[in-house]
């Protein structure tokens, strides 16, 4: 407890001072719990989610950093690895590939990461995983593209 | 073509009622690791991070029935071993065993020139992860604790007793924070000295030093092998020997046990392994392999 706190403490702090260093990621801290954060995370260019803001919650297990984090996307997306009504995320290094030389912050890139490289043979969202997975990269295109629009991109107007 | 549509109408209904998400309890994940704390505390009653050190005759009790070729490789290793240390087979044996076997060194030894020549190493391996970029928060506070528990252990008698080691290194979280460190080193090492460990993993699941570190060194329970052991050994300059106990069997009666020592060259960029040669002192650091896992074996 004593550790995963100060340990989060110097997270803090880093995210404090490196504030706008990678203006794809914004991450905040909860400002009664130290082991709840949320994150603002932009869909990377040249994808379906370019434009879209989408955010992320996080709970931190009192072991962390030996145990990690857990991960959601709070905005719905349409992605193969992200389940389409939790928000649970697949990715490796959120699991058994997980070590403390990982960090909010980098999970945060991770995560941007897969959202560019979906990985459709472990799919958590079999829908999106099937459309790529049999080559229709337009519909997976479209229908991720339409969910950024109406739930990761500020209403107009 | 009719599987999208079926998606386009659920999903219509799922975002025209909630495009954000209700935050969801977080209770679920309280449960689990609520039932991995008892899980853990009912396994670490039967099967300890460390066990007790036990007469090698308790091995060879084991293999009577099913392994003839073993007992006979165990009544060899008799002559030379008196008790063997067990430590749990969850991926971390072998930092595991380096652990208890290097500080309980230091405990019965009180060897400083050896804990100041490693706190050097040690010393040595932060700086190379900084230059490598990983961020100073992720490892000083590990860094930090196995240099006070080194301390401990060597001021001796009245700060820690040889239970007390045995306790900590039993302690999952002090344990494990432990293994961490030297993960930690092993990586480090590995990526300083990348174009020497490139063959090693070159074939196995990864492409390159840096991607078999963070899936095969640094993640807790990866499993450790020879070339982790080369790492481990040279970045802390301390010398080990591994006992093979497998199912070979030599030509004359199959009862001879191989062993390797690895030993870390002084020089920095050097190969660190070597066979015993004459000249080297025997390693203090003894563990015994079968297939799959390792334990600490005690010298007669």
């Amino acid at each position: 407890m004593q550790t995963s706190r100060a340990r989060l403490f110097k997270e803090y702090k880093a995210v404090q001072r490196e504030k706008g260093a990678d203006p794809d990621i914004q991450l905040v801290c909860d400002d009664s719990n130290i082991f709840k954060w949320t994150a603002l995370i932009k869909g990377p260019s040249e994808t379906p989610f370019e434009g879209g803001v989408f955010q992320l919650v996080f709970a931190i297990p009192e072991q962390y950093p030996l145990q990690p984090p857990q991960v959601r996307f709070l905005t719905k997306i349409f992605h193969p690895n992200v389940h389409f009504k939790t928000g649970e995320i697949c990715l490796d290094i959120l699991k058994n590939a997980w070590s403390p030389a990982w960090t909010l912050q980098s999970v945060c890139r991770a995560i941007i990461a897969l959202m560019a490289h979906p990985e459709p043979d472990s799919p958590l969202n079999c829908d999106s995983g099937n459309l790529l997975r049999s080559g229709d990269i337009r519909g997976y295109q479209s229908m991720a593209r339409m969910y950024t629009r109406l739930a990761a991109m500020p209403k107009k107007g | 073509m009719l599987n999208k549509d079926k998606q386009v109408d659920e999903g219509g209904e799922e975002s025209a009622s909630s495009v954000l998400l209700p935050e969801w309890s977080y209770d679920i994940y309280d449960d689990i690791i609520k039932q991995h704390s008892e899980a853990e505390a009912s396994e670490s009653e039967k099967n300890p991070l460390i066990g007790d050190k036990e007469p090698l005759s308790v091995l060879e009790a084991e293999y009577q029935s099913s392994c003839p070729v073993w007992v006979k490789k165990i009544k060899f290793l008799k002559q030379k071993f008196a008790a063997i240390r067990r430590a749990r087979g969850d991926g971390n044996c072998f930092y595991r065993c380096f652990m208890f076997s290097y500080l309980e060194h230091i405990l019965e030894t009180r060897d400083k020139p050896e804990v100041d020549r490693i706190k050097a190493n040690v010393e040595e391996s932060r700086r190379t992860l900084m230059g490598l970029g990983y961020a100073d928060f992720t490892f000083e506070d590990i860094f930090e604790l196995f240099l006070e528990q080194l301390e401990c252990v060597l001021q001796g008698t009245d700060s820690i007793s040889h239970e007390e080691l045995v306790r900590k290194c039993r302690c999952p979280s002090h344990s494990n924070s432990v293994v961490m460190f030297l993960r930690f080193v092993t990586a480090g090492e590995m990526r300083k000295r990348s174009e020497f460990f490139e063959p090693f993993v070159m074939g196995l699941a990864s492409s390159n030093v840096e991607q078999f570190c963070r899936s095969s060194v640094l993640p807790m329970a990866e499993e450790s092998d020879h070339v982790h052991i080369i790492a481990l050994s040279s970045a802390l300059g301390v010398p080990i020997r591994v006992v093979y106990l497998d199912r070979s069997t030599s030509d004359n009666d199959g009862a001879t046990v191989n062993h390797h020592d690895f030993v870390p060259s002084s020089g920095d960029s050097s190969a660190s392994s070597s066979s015993s040669s004459s000249e080297v002192t025997e390693p203090f650091m003894v563990l015994l392999y079968r297939p799959g896992h390792y334990d600490i074996l005690y010298p007669k």
